[in-house]
């Protein structure tokens, strides 16, 4: 497969990649590690006129302690990030998260930004031009109705990114600037939960960092995923938990987020709801299984990425599970600890 | 269904042209004589010729082969936009780019269009076809080749994006006529059967001995996880990876 033919931008600043983008608006596609955009190209799912590779802009990339908290550069490639000791120490899921995406040679170029800004997939969507014919226009490409689900008015897409339901339960931040201006927004608010644009980011938008708020407290965090194999795949169904534990050991912030769980990652507010609050060590087999099966309640799924439907909001309960029980024990540990 | 008068004469998609499409081609000899005047001292190979023949390109043509679609407002005019607007300049797109290759030690001059990725010119224009190209999406791990000792997926990086790098295929590693002793532990221990996968299994696994000499039978897995092995089952491939590392495999 080739890509189609476009003319290349090679800013060496993020002032001249602002400008760009806004003066070429939707006509231009901004390249990061190109493992995924690339994809797109080759399938002619879209073709840009113009794209724009970051490769040379320096200020984008990079891991950095602030008093905010900890600074993920977007252009930071996955491999830099799980290797990182600063992300060890500080966020081990985020680590943990990113060294678990696709295979080594993808993180070696792929960065955080593009992994959190990816397009949805859906078996029927992500094909080359010849079997998409054969199938008729579907909703996320302009026409009228979903092809996984026929006669669907509504966009079946999946968001399969693993990074995204991990740095939502970390409460991370994210940083856009366009030329002129900047907006920092909450990780979750990134995503409109819709599957034909997923992306709550303008064409003129970059995303230049991540900032993930490190607390004073006690908090712990897991990530689960599964993936066909064992590598190089998507995630089927994941999930993110982040336990934050105050004073007399009482959960004073619980997140669970499911990812590859529809359109966008899914926050499980009722499994929050039910630990926020407790004692840690009240978390017992009973409260577990029950926000586990929250979470398969709010697992939305169809026909298109492989594994059933069934199946997957199996998987989300026990992925939840896993990540709940590896959290609480993770909060023990630092309790017995200290 | 449409079919447009290119399809008639071949069958080769209308965006890759190989000689098959004389509208778009570059005039041949152009291209070497700028190649020739700013050869560096230190480039051992010859610059590499298209093997399609020179072909005369109107004004007009060449004017349609860069034009621009009119559709962004306040265009800057190419990298002088300074001169008129008292912006910063900003550069100009595009579609194709005189680079340097740094490849296997060697250095190669080449013209090479914005859309082409790694593998194509490789294998294509410096005609080192040890790297091979699967999926092409970046699920398979044929196309791997080093990048700075990095594992990296050749058919995803644009030719243009390499320059600047050292680029290690698997060419690199056989030396005056001696094999790598990661290429001799694999002809030892029959891990290679088709061979398809085998250059980038070599090269991901260089890339590992480099910088962890003594892995784990884990270490070397999750190592070649990227790489798919559809004859071997991977055992073999694992033994002489422990066996190139010095490290005897378990029987």
């Amino acid at each position: 497969m080739h890509f189609p033919r476009f003319q290349l931008f090679s800013p060496a600043t993020i002032e001249d990649a602002l400008s760009l983008m806004s003066t070429y608006g939707d006509t231009l596609k901004v390249l990061a590690g190109g493992t995924e955009l690339a994809g797109r190209m080759k399938q002619r799912l879209v073709s840009p006129p113009y794209v724009l590779t970051l490769k040379r802009i320096k200020g984008i990339t990079g891991i950095e302690r602030k008093r905010e908290g900890l600074v993920l550069g977007a252009t930071t490639t996955l491999t830099e990030i799980a290797a990182s000791q600063l992300v060890k120490d500080l966020f081990p899921v985020v680590s943990a998260a990113a060294g678990e995406v696709a295979a080594p040679a993808i993180r070696n170029v792929g960065t955080i930004g593009g992994n959190l800004l990816q397009e949805n997939r859906c078996l029927f969507y992500n094909q080359s031009e010849l079997p998409r014919k054969g199938l008729g226009t579907c909703l996320k490409l302009g026409g009228k109705e979903c092809n996984a689900v026929r006669g669907m008015k509504r966009c079946a897409s999946v968001y399969q990114g693993d990074l995204a339901p991990v740095l939502i339960a970390v409460g991370a931040k994210a940083l856009l600037k366009r030329a002129g201006s900047r907006r920092s927004v909450p990780v979750r608010e990134l995503f409109t939960g819709e599957g034909k644009r997923p992306l709550n980011i303008a064409p003129d938008e970059l995303l230049t960092e991540i900032l993930l708020p490190v607390s004073s407290g006690t908090s712990a965090a897991a990530y689960k995923r599964l993936g066909l194999r064992g590598s190089i795949d998507y995630p089927l169904a994941s999930a993110a938990v982040f336990l934050a534990v105050g004073a007399n050991d009482v959960v004073a912030d619980a997140r669970v987020v499911l990812g590859a769980a529809g359109a966008g990652p899914k926050i499980v507010k009722q499994a929050s709801d039910l630990i926020t609050g407790r004692r840690a060590q009240d978390v017992d087999e009973s409260v577990a299984q029950k926000a586990a099966s929250f979470a398969s309640k709010e697992m939305e799924a169809v026909d298109n990425v492989i594994l059933p439907p069934t199946y997957r909001r199996s998987l989300a309960a026990a992925l939840a599970r896993r990540a709940l029980d590896e959290a609480l024990r993770k909060v023990r540990e630092v309790h017995h600890a200290g | 269904m449409r079919r447009s008068a290119k399809y008639a004469r071949c069958t080769m998609p209308a965006d890759r042209t190989r000689g098959h499409n004389k509208k778009k081609r570059k005039p041949a000899a152009n291209k070497n004589a700028l190649a020739k005047r700013s050869k560096p001292p230190t480039a051992k190979k010859s610059i590499k010729e298209p093997r399609r023949p020179a072909a005369k390109k109107s004004a007009r043509a060449r004017a349609a082969a860069t034009r621009r679609p009119a559709v962004a407002k306040d265009l800057p005019k190419s990298g002088r936009s300074g001169a008129n607007t008292g912006k910063a300049i900003v550069p100009a797109p595009v579609d194709e780019q005189r680079v340097l290759l740094r490849v296997n030690k060697e250095e190669h001059e080449l013209l090479v269009p914005a859309h082409r990725t790694l593998a194509e010119v490789l294998r294509d224009d410096l005609h080192l076809t040890g790297t091979k190209e699967s999926c092409s999406e970046g699920a398979c791990g044929t196309c791997t080749v080093l990048i700075d000792g990095l594992p990296v997926r050749s058919c995803l990086l644009l030719a243009i994006e390499a320059e600047g790098k050292e680029i290690t295929t698997i060419e690199g590693l056989a030396e005056g006529g001696k094999l790598h002793p990661i290429q001799e532990a694999f002809v030892e221990h029959f891990a290679i059967q088709c061979g398809f996968c085998t250059p980038g299994m070599i090269l991901t696994a260089k890339a590992l001995l480099d910088t962890n000499p003594q892995p784990t039978e884990k270490e070397i897995r999750d190592a070649i996880s990227g790489n798919v092995c559809r004859c071997t089952g991977y055992a073999k491939i694992v033994e002489a990876i422990q066996a190139a590392s010095g490290t005897p495999g378990s029987r």
